[in-house]
């Protein structure tokens, strides 16, 4: 049995904060005319020196409190000494765990999936180096590189996990679940271009550890894993050493790579950053921190059930705030939580576009439904004016323009035939085309279903199929 | 009496009481530059807009503004010190173009005081050194005798003090690179305390050391200078306290200790000289006693692990992509591209970078590097435990006097332990001040006397005490 | 400690220096005797004792506040459409 072992390291860009780690520069960096969102510090010039962010410490530490982390009294940062193009100082500012000083949160642990638990290593804060581009795109043609130090100084959220995995499903899970987290707690705007990054790290049957660095969305974790364990599977059946090593994903081919440059010639020559005094959390970080720590998933999905929705429900809301803050939204609108939550999750889903929703990174790409419509939908069916099958229809009819419930079933005459004179003639109407039908269904009871479909068709589904029967039945009698 | 001459005291002054104007005196002093310069060789660069930052400073005189403590004091400042848009070079090729788009804090303070940046001083590259010998722009000579090293790595700045190109200037000091050239060029020389002084805009080379300091032809000058820079800057989170003011005053009893190992080791002509310097202390009404400080075994190696480590790492920014020297990236693999202009720092930068990625690297940050932040403590703790009894510390700056040109460049470790006497202050966060005790075949001496964390103004009080007393005048003739 | 060639042929690809024969033959033997200069530390019994270090209260870090630059930081004049050029990867 060649059982396999994964861990994850997780970098989460820090969103919610308005300025970098070290310095006033904006932390929305997007969308910004190259190098306009620098300053001296974060372009690493002579003399400057870090300025640490407070919001960014009281981040992490919400970040480490949620998955369970201790976090210790005194905090240090580290310089990660190495070369890169991208770097400004050529160090980077990290933490590290070493002589009694250790990063912001160290050995937690958190519960994902159904019952799964995976232990947390170490919740860490860092910065972000700026960006690579290519002239025309071309790593290998291109004489130069294009360097844009815009993200660079952004604070960053390291969340590392012991090799706790053993299946590869789990990995999607827990990062559904560190997802919801941190845009619980309005750390990172996950759905933001390359805000989370994931490495892992992979190992078969007791054997060598292999890390995959360079998976740009958390989509691409599993796909990575997976790909790995086969690797090495086969590469252990043919009696090939699986090397320790660090390899990158390829996004194009979906593949792991050897790396070019070879990770353990690196000598990081980490030691305590001096321009950083040892940061004095004291015992009141932790409490104040708790108690302006906003609602956590968990405890959303203990509200959620006691409003009366199902675990299941109630699960798939809070695996994503975008849905669950769609629920809460839609239910201030008209306060029927399980009516709105079953729309949400089984109707309006169903027209999720997958490919836009990975493209613009939202839920509710291209659907132009907002909670003020689900909630008028749930208050039409709960009010009998039109019938659930009706609902439907006009869900898909809204869903694109935007418009609303109420008005479209106006419009197009969808409510219930309340006119019984009106569902008489129709039910007339369709005696007189049907008559093998009308024959059968005197003396077979079941045939009446039949009947009543045509009926149902001929109506358009606005007939109130309770009434419909019993004037079928009646008007049978008489035949 | 020339204005190049006067202390900045008397310079501004002068300028306020409008006997003479803050361009004409500077216009003495850039003429001054011009004639010294050729022997001495204290500027990397001199300030093209200091006239006209004189002749604004005579409008606001004139207009009834207020012009500041420092109104029209030509200032020197070390070329590691950012002023915008004034080259700043750290004596280096690495940052031959590089024009600082900000002022450092103490720049900007000094400004706010009235005073003028006339130059940039030498140093040593990246205040690497004790001699002013190792930098891209020629070597600083004492104007004691100009066939002398200056002392270093400040040697600029107090060579131009010393050779009246300037009143005042300001140095770094991250093992002595204040006190030491303070000391062989007989000017006034202060590290303070460790976070007294905002070190935004000072170019890093050990940062858990350094401190910029003032450097004057007189304690009065020194407290002028440190009172305009000192106090807690929101650009640097190791500054700490309010705004302190200090004054000139004569204070009587103080405690003295000279340290025994100060003086063993010492050129016996220096140690004669301190020993009369307790002397004249003694004479002044101070309580002078022998004491000893068993730490300074194991100061200069805690020294150069900490500051060639942190050099090592502070110099990795300079790779040459976002600003230094004309070299086109274009058609370079990366690697190579900063190996290659790397290879433009000189030889105790690189001496200095290797040496620390040597302490850091894989397996030896316990044995050194931690070691050594270990012994700082250790060291601290025995200094807390002497200022129980003593008020202040004495011994030689430094254990030598100037030396030829040349003499040690080739052998880095003899260079090293020139460093002795002046590393303790920084290796526990504690002021210090060379001040001139007199000289010796014509070459200067300087008297180091250090205190307890933040006691600036005892320093101060005991520098005067002796300044007043010794009364080891005059100008080198150049 | 001894220091050899290679370690310190090392130490430049680590610090990115370009080190000729000369050079390296010279630094080997400059850091070697450095190095034995800074091994005194080893002999020190500092087991029990706290590196020094400076401190901060959590209170007193930067409030987050963001504030534009004003002027041009970049020295290069090796630039593209805002971008800075830099030399190009392997």
């Amino acid at each position: 049995m060649m059982e396999q072992k994964m861990g994850l390291e997780i970098h989460c860009q820090v969103t919610g904060t308005k300025s970098k780690l070290f310095c006033k520069c904006r932390c929305d960096y997007r969308g910004k005319a190259p190098n306009a969102n620098t300053c001296p510090t974060c372009l690493g010039l002579p003399g400057t020196l870090p300025l640490l962010n407070q919001k960014a410490v009281e981040f992490a530490g919400m970040t480490s409190i949620a998955l369970g982390c201790k976090v210790p009294d005194e905090i240090a940062f580290y310089r990660k000494n190495y070369f890169y193009p991208d770097l400004p100082k050529n160090f980077q500012l990290t933490q590290y765990n070493a002589y009694d000083i250790t990063s912001i949160g160290v050995e937690g642990g958190l519960e994902y999936g159904d019952g799964k638990s995976v232990r947390i290593r170490r919740v860490q804060l860092e910065e972000d180096p700026g960006r690579l581009v290519y002239d025309g795109g071309n790593m290998e043609t291109s004489v130069y590189a294009l360097i844009d130090y815009n993200r660079a100084g952004v604070p960053l959220v390291e969340i590392v996990t012991e090799p706790d995995f053993v299946d590869p499903k789990e990995i999607r899970l827990f990062l559904d679940k560190i997802t919801s987290i941190v845009e619980h707690l309005g750390l990172c705007g996950t759905k933001l271009e390359g805000s989370v990054r994931c490495d892992a790290n992979v190992s078969v049957g007791g054997g060598k550890r292999v890390e995959i660095k360079n998976v740009g969305s958390f989509a691409d974790v599993e796909k990575a894993v997976r790909y790995e364990i086969t690797r090495q599977k086969t590469m252990t059946s043919r009696d090939l050493e699986v090397r320790s090593e660090t390899r990158h994903w390829d996004d194009a081919r979906k593949v792991t790579k050897e790396s070019r440059t070879k990770e353990e010639e690196q000598d990081y020559r980490y030691f305590p950053e001096p321009d950083i005094p040892t940061v004095v959390l004291g015992s009141e970080f932790v409490s104040s921190a708790q108690r302006s720590m906003p609602e956590l998933p968990d405890a959303r999905k203990v509200r959620f059930v006691k409003h009366g929705l199902s675990a299941h429900v109630a699960q798939v809301l809070i695996n994503n705030k975008e849905l669950a803050d769609f629920f809460e939204s839609a239910i201030k609108f008209y306060s029927s939580p399980k009516e709105i939550a079953n729309w949400i999750v089984t109707d309006l889903m169903s027209f999720v576009d997958e490919r836009q929703k990975e493209q613009e990174r939202s839920m509710f790409a291209g659907l132009k439904v907002g909670p003020e419509h689900i909630a008028d939908l749930a208050k039409l069916v709960d009010q009998d004016t039109i019938n659930r099958a009706t609902a439907k229809q006009i869900l898909g009819l809204i869903v694109r323009p935007g418009e609303m419930p109420s008005q479209v079933a106006h419009k197009t005459h969808a409510g219930k035939i309340d006119d019984v004179s009106e569902l008489a003639q129709t039910i007339d109407s369709v005696f007189e085309t049907e008559h093998a039908a009308v024959q059968d269904a005197t003396l077979n009871p079941n045939a009446i279903n039949f009947l009543l479909g045509k009926v149902m068709q001929a109506t358009k589904g606005r007939a109130d199929p309770k009434a419909a029967l019993e004037m079928i039945q009646k008007k049978l009698k008489e035949v | 009496m020339p204005l190049y001459t006067l202390g900045a005291g008397q310079v501004a002054a002068g300028v306020k009481s409008r006997e003479f104007s803050a361009e004409e005196y500077i216009q003495q002093l850039l003429e001054r530059i011009e004639k010294v310069e050729p022997k001495v060789n204290a500027f990397v660069t001199i300030n093209k807009g200091a006239i006209e930052h004189a002749r604004t400073i005579d409008k606001k005189i004139r207009d009834g503004e207020q012009a500041g403590p420092l109104a029209g004091v030509a200032v020197s400042i070390k070329d590691n010190i950012c002023t915008k848009g004034i080259r700043t070079t750290c004596a280096s090729r690495m940052l031959e173009s590089f024009v600082p788009p900000y002022d450092a804090t103490v720049v900007t303070r000094l400004q706010d005081a009235g005073a003028i940046v006339i130059g940039k001083a030498n140093l040593d590259e990246f205040a690497m050194g004790s001699t002013t010998e190792f930098s891209r722009y020629g070597t600083t000579r004492n104007p004691w005798d100009i066939s002398r090293v200056p002392g270093g790595s400040s040697g600029g700045s107090a060579a131009s003090v010393a050779a009246q190109e300037c009143a005042a200037s300001l140095g770094s000091d991250a093992g002595g690179s204040v006190r030491c050239p303070a000391s062989f060029c007989s000017v006034v020389g202060m590290k303070p305390t460790y976070g007294l002084i905002s070190r935004y805009g000072l170019v890093s080379y050990a940062n858990s050391l350094e401190q910029v300091g003032p450097i004057g032809r007189t304690v009065s000058d020194v407290v002028s200078v440190l009172n305009a820079i000192a106090g807690a800057d929101e650009n640097d989170h190791t500054t700490v306290g309010g705004k302190p003011v200090y004054t000139l005053q004569e204070r009587k009893g103080l405690r003295v200790g000279l340290v025994r190992e100060f003086i063993e080791d010492t050129d016996p002509a220096v140690a004669k000289m301190i020993l009369r310097a307790m002397d004249t202390l003694e004479g002044q009404g101070c309580k002078c006693k022998e004491t000893s400080l068993e730490s300074v075994a194991y100061a200069l190696a805690s020294y150069y692990t900490i500051a060639t480590a942190e050099a090592s790492s502070n110099l990795a920014r300079y790779d040459n992509v976002r600003y230094g020297f004309d070299m086109s990236p274009e058609g370079y693999e990366w690697n190579s591209y900063f190996a290659k202009a790397r290879s433009s720092f000189g030889e105790e930068a690189k001496r200095r970078i290797i040496t620390g990625s040597y302490v850091l690297s894989s397996g030896y940050y316990g044995k050194y590097y931690l070691k050594a932040q270990q012994a700082r403590s250790l060291l601290k703790d025995e200094l807390k435990a002497l200022f129980k009894s003593c008020d202040v510390l004495i011994g030689p700056t430094m254990p030598i006097l100037p030396f030829k040109i040349g003499e040690k460049i080739d052998d880095p470790l003899k260079m090293y332990l020139v460093d002795i006497d002046t590393v303790i202050a920084n290796l526990a966060g504690m002021p210090a001040i060379s001040v001139p005790a007199g000289f010796v075949d014509g070459l200067p001496v300087g008297l180091q006397l250090m205190a307890d964390e933040f006691q600036e103004q005892t320093i101060l009080d005991a520098a005067y005490l002796f300044e007043q007393a010794a009364n080891v005048r005059g100008s080198p003739e150049l | 400690m001894m220091v050899t060639k290679e370690q310190v042929k090392h130490l430049g690809w680590l610090a990115r220096i370009e080190l000729s024969d000369a050079e390296l033959e010279r630094y080997t033997e400059q850091i070697e005797g450095i190095v034995k200069y800074l091994d005194k530390l080893d002999a020190m019994p500092l087991q029990q004792v706290k590196p020094i270090a400076t401190r901060k209260k959590f209170a007193d870090l930067r409030p987050d506040e963001p504030a534009e630059f004003e002027g041009d930081a970049l020295g290069t004049k090796y630039r593209k459409d805002g971008f800075v050029k830099g030399p190009r990867m392997a």
